[in-house]
């Protein structure tokens, strides 16, 4: 069976139409037989019954007389007849079971008992032809006027219709065996043949190193059946898998320079917030040149500022760094997400619940892909929050994975949003990708994204196992 | 289906033909009517006919054969008149002497005798009738001299009787009928006409192989040919008497008796049958 199972299907199409001749060729040869058989069975029994009734009428009174010669005569004369070759001995006895006269007296003489050659003897009607014995024993009383008169026994040779039998039988086999075996291996050629772009598309699907490739339009075959079909629509795919490839490209190249330019905006609005302190700063320094406490107090000021500054710029550094994989996920990525977030909750005046029990030596997940999810998830949150929401993100880590949970208070996610989020769904156009990057980033680790809803929050959790996505995130 | 209705139509019609077997009461003129006892080859059409063919050329006149299953019948239809002459044994002859005439007799290996053959199967260890104690025999017929009369007289002077002698006997009414029912184990033994084993030694040695004769009789008168008394030396039986006397001078006549296997015929003479006679009387002892 599993043999079977790994037979390429140009193999077993023909093998099953094969057996399906055999069986075919089994069953048709049984009717065959069956046939035969009845009407060898039904020219034997008719035979034995004219051979009863010319008997009974030629013999009746000649066994009523006892008169051996004349029944022997008959018999011998009735021998030599063409139906004489089938009846090889026919024995006929009186009432008491005496034997008046037989074709063959020497096998069965004269006065002898019938009964040893009575017993086992059918009547003309029950005969059948078997193919253990060649002979038949056929039995019947000898009717006269109405009245039994005495008994007939016969032996009908019976070998040429067993030989027949066989003779059709080996005929049948012979005759099964080679149409099967000649159907079989046109039936292999021609279905190898229509089979052919079938397994050229297997080819070509096992073989996609990386994506599939089309099949090329010589190997289409001609016409407009299924098969043509099939590869015209196969090659339609790739090609279409290939443009939704390039489109997804785009998309997530278009997202990133949406990101970019959310950022560049939060970086610009971080940047000027301590921007005018620190001209003030410079300003006053400029203007009491001589006065020690208010420069040393407006150097703090811009130490302090342009510290801020460099802290801002570290982050968008990082979080811009190519390298995605390499490193370990820190407690100071959280805080660099949050101080990404930052001026966005505040320019929507959001409440921002932050907690990270992330250990100070790390957890063994990819950094960038985590930092890439949370943004992505917080922004969406804080967007979907709105004015003076709230928006929640707890990070933790145990013996089962890394656990963050992502809540905020808005209206909640829409089934296309959550579509994105949750499933491998074809992207709807028009709405974003960020949803589906953080679904595909969480994928790659291994991971699992799970939403909920609940007394007007709405929670996304992602769930990483450790140790189980260092394959994914290489 | 066809063969077996012809087959059931022929045994039939045979059947009909035994248990009816009409005779015909008054002859028709001119045709000369001859009856045959059932000889070695009446059932060779060819011969028959030849021997009607000779006869009638003969005789310038047509001439029926008539056959019958028995002697008797034969007879009673000689002595009844339906026919002109008869082929019979000389023991019919000698049982019916004062109603028949004899017209003449078949010369056979130059001489007017033949003997009586008992037989037994070829491979039959007997070695004469005492021998043949309870064993199944063959008669030709009850009124044939050597096909019954020799062997009944025979076992009279064994002191014995068919009925407590054999275990069975039955009559075939046939000389090679009983030839047949040895060669194929029916019965035993026989009693048959030497002529007829002889003549089917030639010409169905395939059927006397399978016998072996046992023993043999005196020689005895040949079956003579009769017509009742008082018509011999008449028209139309001195006819018969003169184209059986020259047959063996015509063509037609030679090829009959060839297929006879006889000489030719001679004027008969009462006293051929003497043998006869005398087992008769030792039957009636």
């Amino acid at each position: 069976m599993r043999l079977w199972r790994h037979l390429p299907l140009s193999l077993r199409l023909p093998l099953l139409a094969a057996a399906m001749m055999v069986l075919v060729g089994v069953v048709a040869s049984q009717q065959v037989l069956r046939a035969l058989t009845r009407v060898q069975d039904a020219r034997v029994r008719e035979l034995a019954q004219m051979h009863v009734e010319g008997l009974s009428v030629a013999l009746g009174p000649l066994v009523l007389r006892r008169d051996i010669w004349e029944i022997y005569d008959t018999l011998d004369r009735a021998s030599k007849g063409s139906e004489g070759q089938r009846m090889v001995l026919t024995v006929v006895a009186d009432e008491t079971g005496h034997v008046l006269a037989a074709t063959d007296p020497r096998k069965v003489p004269v006065d002898s008992l019938i009964s040893d050659l009575a017993r086992g003897a059918a009547a003309p009607g029950d005969l059948t032809v078997g193919s253990s014995s060649p002979i038949l024993r056929l039995g019947a009383p000898l009717v006269y006027q109405g009245r039994t008169v005495g008994t007939i026994v016969s032996e009908l040779d019976v070998s040429d219709l067993i030989a027949e039998r066989r003779h059709a039988l080996v005929i049948l086999v012979v005759g099964n065996a080679l149409a099967t075996l000649v159907l079989a291996v046109a039936g292999y050629v021609v279905l190898r043949r229509m089979l052919r772009p079938l397994s050229a598309i297997a080819t070509q699907m096992a073989d996609t190193s990386g994506r599939p490739h089309p099949i090329p339009q010589a190997e289409i075959p001609e016409g407009d059946d299924e098969l043509t079909r099939l590869a015209q629509t196969y090659n339609a795919m790739t090609a279409a898998i290939a443009a939704k490839a390039e489109a997804e490209r785009r998309l997530a190249e278009r997202e990133r320079f949406v990101a970019l330019g959310r950022l560049s905006s939060s970086l610009a609005h971080e940047i000027n917030n301590p921007l005018g302190g620190l001209l003030n700063a410079t300003d006053t320094i400029r203007s009491f040149p001589d006065r020690p406490e208010i420069v040393l107090q407006s150097a703090e000021l811009l130490d302090r500022g342009l510290r801020h500054l460099r802290d801002v710029v570290r982050v968008t550094l990082d979080h811009n760094r190519v390298d995605h994989g390499g490193r370990n996920l820190l407690p100071e990525d959280f805080e660099d997400l949050r101080a990404l977030i930052q001026p966005e909750i505040a320019r929507l005046q959001q409440r921002l619940d932050w907690s990270a029990s992330i250990p100070a030596a790390g957890v063994a997940v990819a950094a960038g892909p985590v930092r890439q999810i949370v943004l992505n998830l917080i922004l969406n949150a804080s967007a979907a929050a709105g004015q003076g929401g709230h928006v929640g993100m707890s990070a933790s880590v145990d013996s089962k994975g890394l656990d963050i949970e992502i809540t905020d208070t808005g209206p909640g996610m829409s089934p296309s949003a959550l579509d994105r989020l949750l499933t491998d769904a074809p992207l709807a156009p028009g709405g974003g990708v960020g949803l589906r990057l953080a679904r595909e980033l969480a994928m790659r680790l291994g991971g699992r994204i799970l939403h909920e809803r609940r007394e007007g929050v709405t929670r996304i959790r992602l769930h990483v196992e450790l140790g189980g996505q260092a394959a994914d995130a290489a | 289906m066809d063969e077996t209705f012809t087959r059931r139509r022929v045994l039939g019609a045979a059947v009909a033909a035994l248990v009816v077997s009409p005779v015909r009461p008054a002859r028709a003129a001119g045709i000369f009517r001859l009856g045959l006892t059932p000889v070695f080859l009446d059932n060779d059409a060819a011969v028959i006919d030849g021997l009607r063919l000779a006869l009638s050329r003969l005789m310038g006149r047509e001439i029926e054969l008539v056959q019958r299953r028995t002697y008797e019948e034969v007879t009673g239809l000689l002595l009844e008149g339906a026919l002109d002459a008869a082929w019979l044994c000389g023991y019919p002859y000698l049982q019916h002497a004062s109603a028949l005439e004899l017209v003449a007799v078949p010369v056979w290996r130059g001489r007017s005798l033949y003997q009586s053959y008992l037989i037994a199967g070829a491979d039959d260890p007997a070695a004469g009738l005492p021998d043949l104690r309870g064993a199944l025999h063959a008669f030709s017929d009850p009124d044939s001299n050597s096909g019954y009369l020799v062997t009944v007289t025979d076992l009279r002077r064994m002191g014995e009787r068919v009925e407590t002698f054999f275990a069975r006997a039955i009559f075939t009414y046939g000389h090679r009928n009983v030839v047949r029912a040895v060669a194929n184990g029916l019965t035993r033994s026989g009693s048959v006409d030497g002529y007829v084993w002889e003549a089917l030694a030639k010409i169905e040695p395939s059927l006397t192989e399978r016998t072996r004769v046992i023993a043999r009789s005196e020689w005895l008168g040949f079956p003579p040919i009769c017509a009742r008394a008082g018509s011999a030396g008449a028209e139309p039986v001195e006819a018969l008497r003169k184209a059986l006397l020259t047959m063996a001078e015509t063509p037609e006549g030679q090829r009959a008796l060839s297929a006879l296997q006889l000489d030719g015929f001679e004027p008969a003479d009462p006293s051929l049958f003497d043998g006869i006679a005398a087992r008769m009387a030792d039957l009636e002892r």
